[in-house]
């Protein structure tokens, strides 16, 4: 096996661990889930965009998975701090303030 | 396996998860869930220019797609009430 084809089989395992994640997302019951899954699955196919990088050998495609893993960070702290502010998810509750 | 087939079944993969994640984005009734599986479409739209030899139009379309409309969609959210957004 080529060093092209075990970068192959890395990039479909990431793009399957990608998969399952957004299953995980379409079957999360609680907001939360889903946060925390569009975040593995922004993280993943970010590798994913790497690995497909180095196969075609062209090195302009390393900084779409540079941005985009910046970006998604913002996206995910704007997700978090609508739930903190909303108090979606919060466990305990016993410290005598209400929502 | 060569790189023909790669592309290919990459292909097969964004479209299918184009499919999912924009049907999910309609049929959701909780507000932010809703947002969440349009950051997961613009992903894949995305991941999917990027295939297509498009990096700058990728980048674009992330910084779109993942940042502004995310926080415009959520800041929109946090002005509503309460009955719409939790469920």
């Amino acid at each position: 096996m080529t060093i092209d084809g075990m970068f192959m089989w890395a990039l479909i395992l990431l793009l399957f661990s990608a998969t399952l994640t957004l299953i995980r997302l379409l079957a999360g019951p609680t907001i939360p889930d889903r946060a925390v899954a569009l975040d593995s699955m922004t993280t993943t196919t970010a590798g994913a965009m790497v690995v497909y990088g180095v196969i075609t050998r062209q090195a302009v495609f390393i900084d779409v998975a540079l941005v985009y893993a910046v970006l998604s960070y913002i996206a995910t702290l704007y997700i978090a701090r609508y739930l903190v502010k909303k108090r979606v998810g919060i466990a305990c509750e016993c410290e005598g303030e209400g929502p | 396996m060569n790189f023909e087939e790669l592309f290919w079944a990459l292909q097969v993969m964004a479209g299918l998860g184009l499919l999912i994640a924009a049907i999910v984005a309609v049929r959701f009734k909780n507000l932010v869930s809703a947002v969440i599986a349009m950051a997961v479409f613009s992903l894949i739209l995305s991941l999917e220019f990027y295939i297509l030899q498009a990096p700058d139009v990728a980048i674009a379309e992330a910084g779109v797609g993942a940042c502004l409309t995310t926080a415009m969609y959520l800041l929109a959210i946090k002005k509503t009430t309460d009955e719409e957004v939790i469920e």
